[in-house]
């Protein structure tokens, strides 16, 4: 379904200087900064798949989705997304695809929820029947009835986010792109969200990627991601195989030398043993030498296991 | 796209209300004022009724044609809400240009009722040339609308568009003639105000309506070519624009 490779994208924008006059040399600069925002990523994503494309704050996730939309040209590199390059054929790509951004709506601020849906349909040419009959299911599974004919400005965060899933599917696209779409939200509203990706993706066999900073949201809805950092890729697999690691014996002693059992004290004092099998033998080896303080079992989950491979 | 502007501009009842208070007001001051300069001295040039006319129609003419596009096009390029618009099937610049039609339309249901009150208050009288009239006001809408789409894309380069919008608007209301007649322009603004494309969006269909050009064949002949002219100069400038999209925010 999507098929990207080397891709790579440079911003080049005048240089900014501080200082007196500071602002009237940046208006006359001739010197440029460049700022790779995307530095050679490849990943393919298969038909029905939901992937969870991840990645700190300013690790280029956004960059990349602009760029599988069409909106932006990449510096280099190949992107195939359903058979077509999304900037060369912008137009019939846009109706491959929708897109729900947490942070922006698509929806009209100052009018009913409706018209927003309206204006969707007839932008991408949804037939009157069909338009009623998506309308009627998306009304059912997201329950919009209640606020249909509200402006949007007067709806909640979680109804907000569920009209503008609701304007992304609209128009049935085989592929989502969901960019922190439960972020800010309770957790009854991301319960919603969710039940209606899984759904989405299990009727229509929808492609998604997903992108958030809510590992709850990838732990329900994925079972493969993608991990990017400053431009790159770190990981690219399924997530049992990345938190499928031995639990952890943590251990503090009251004077603890250099090494216990081969094992080094980190930085912050404690000792962390990989459990393997027989955990009272282990600790029952180390209090026969140690005096014990305290000790705790850590299970390994994706959120430490992530911010381990972010770390590296 | 036209729905949607046709829908905002009927979106705030006070918004309306106060839009055909000021209207009324604008042209109700211009009388008193202008009646009070030619009672003084009668000036030279236009008849004080003609001239009254001339700016009754001129001025709801700029009501009627006013131009919101560009406020909303770069308040979406500031919030980068404009990705969507970028992100459609439909081309940007057409849904801009369906959106400001829709918005006219609207805008001109919530004047329709006081135009006859205006109408009355300025004195107008049946137009000299009807046809030539409508003709030469839907021209000089079309150039309005590829004026404020080029100024709308200006976004793309500057990321602060606020005073480029207050020149684009004070420059194009001046020029349009819609304080002054261009008739009572000296020397060179004379010239320039003739020479400019803002002309056709206010001065030439109220003259025609007043009867102070009788021939319109050669200020159509112009106004065509004025809207074939800056429908290339859009179509290139947002060739060039597009290869400029940053996104704000994320």
């Amino acid at each position: 379904m999507i098929r990207v490779d080397g891709l790579t994208k440079v911003f080049r924008r005048p240089r900014t200087f501080s200082g007196p006059l500071g602002t009237l040399r940046t208006l006359v600069t001739r010197q440029y900064e460049e700022k790779s925002a995307v530095a050679g990523v490849t990943f393919e994503v298969g038909e029905g798949e939901v992937i969870g494309y991840l990645g700190p704050n300013g690790a280029g996730k956004s960059t990349t989705i602009k760029i599988l939309t069409g909106i932006l040209t990449p510096t280099s590199g190949t992107v195939e997304v359903n058979g077509l390059v999304p900037w060369r054929d912008r137009s019939a790509n846009a109706r491959n695809v929708g897109v729900v951004f947490g942070q922006r709506s698509q929806l009209w601020w100052d009018l009913p929820l409706i018209e927003s849906l309206r204006l969707v349909g007839s932008l991408y040419d949804v037939p009157a029947a069909r338009f009623a009959t998506s309308l009627k299911k998306l009304r059912d599974l997201l329950g919009l009835d209640d606020f249909l004919d509200t402006p949007v400005r007067q709806l909640s965060l979680g109804q907000r986010m569920r009209g503008d899933l609701a304007a992304a599917v609209l128009y049935e696209p085989p592929l989502l792109y969901l960019d922190e779409p439960t972020v800010g939200l309770d957790v009854l509203a991301k319960e919603a969200v969710r039940e209606f990706i899984v759904e989405t993706n299990r009727t229509g066999r929808t492609t998604v990627v997903l992108t958030t900073h809510d590992l709850a949201d990838v732990e329900a809805l994925c079972r493969r991601i993608i991990l990017i950092d400053h431009g790159r890729v770190l990981f690219d697999g399924a997530i049992d195989a990345l938190v499928d690691q031995p639990r952890r014996l943590v251990v503090l002693l009251e004077s603890g030398p250099g090494q216990v059992r081969g094992v080094s004290r980190d930085a912050d004092g404690r000792y962390v043993f990989d459990i393997h099998d027989d955990l009272p033998g282990l600790i029952a080896s180390i209090a026969a030498e140690h005096t014990i303080r305290d000790l705790s079992i850590e299970e390994p989950d994706l959120e430490s296991v992530i911010k381990g491979i972010y770390a590296r | 796209m036209i729905r949607i502007g046709f829908r905002l501009a009927l979106a705030y009842r006070s918004n309306i209300l106060i839009t055909c208070v000021t209207l009324v007001a604008q042209v109700f001051l211009l009388r008193m004022i202008w009646t009070s300069v030619y009672g003084a001295r009668p000036a030279a040039g236009l008849p004080l009724e003609a001239l009254l006319a001339y700016l009754t129609l001129a001025n709801l003419q700029a009501f009627a044609t006013h131009t919101i596009v560009v406020s909303t096009a770069h308040h979406r390029i500031r919030v980068g809400t404009v990705f969507f618009d970028l992100a459609r099937p439909v081309g940007y610049l057409r849904q801009l240009a369906s959106f400001q039609v829709g918005n006219t339309l609207g805008g001109l249901c919530l004047l329709a009722p006081v135009v006859p009150v205006v109408l009355l208050v300025g004195s107008i009288t049946a137009p000299a040339d009807g046809p030539g009239y409508l003709l030469t006001l839907v021209l000089g809408y079309v150039i309005a609308v590829e004026l404020a789409l080029l100024i709308s894309l200006a976004g793309f380069w500057m990321t602060e568009t606020s005073a480029v919008a207050l020149f684009h608007r004070l420059v194009s209301q001046f020029f349009a003639g819609t304080m002054v007649p261009l008739t009572y322009f000296p020397g060179f603004l004379g010239v320039l105000a003739e020479a400019l494309p803002f002309k056709y969006l206010g001065y030439v269909p109220a003259a025609v309506y007043v009867g102070q050009i009788s021939d319109v064949s050669g200020a159509v002949a112009i106004a065509v070519a004025w809207v074939v002219g800056l429908a290339g100069l859009l179509v290139l400038t947002w060739s060039r624009a597009r290869r400029r999209v940053v996104i704000q925010g994320g």
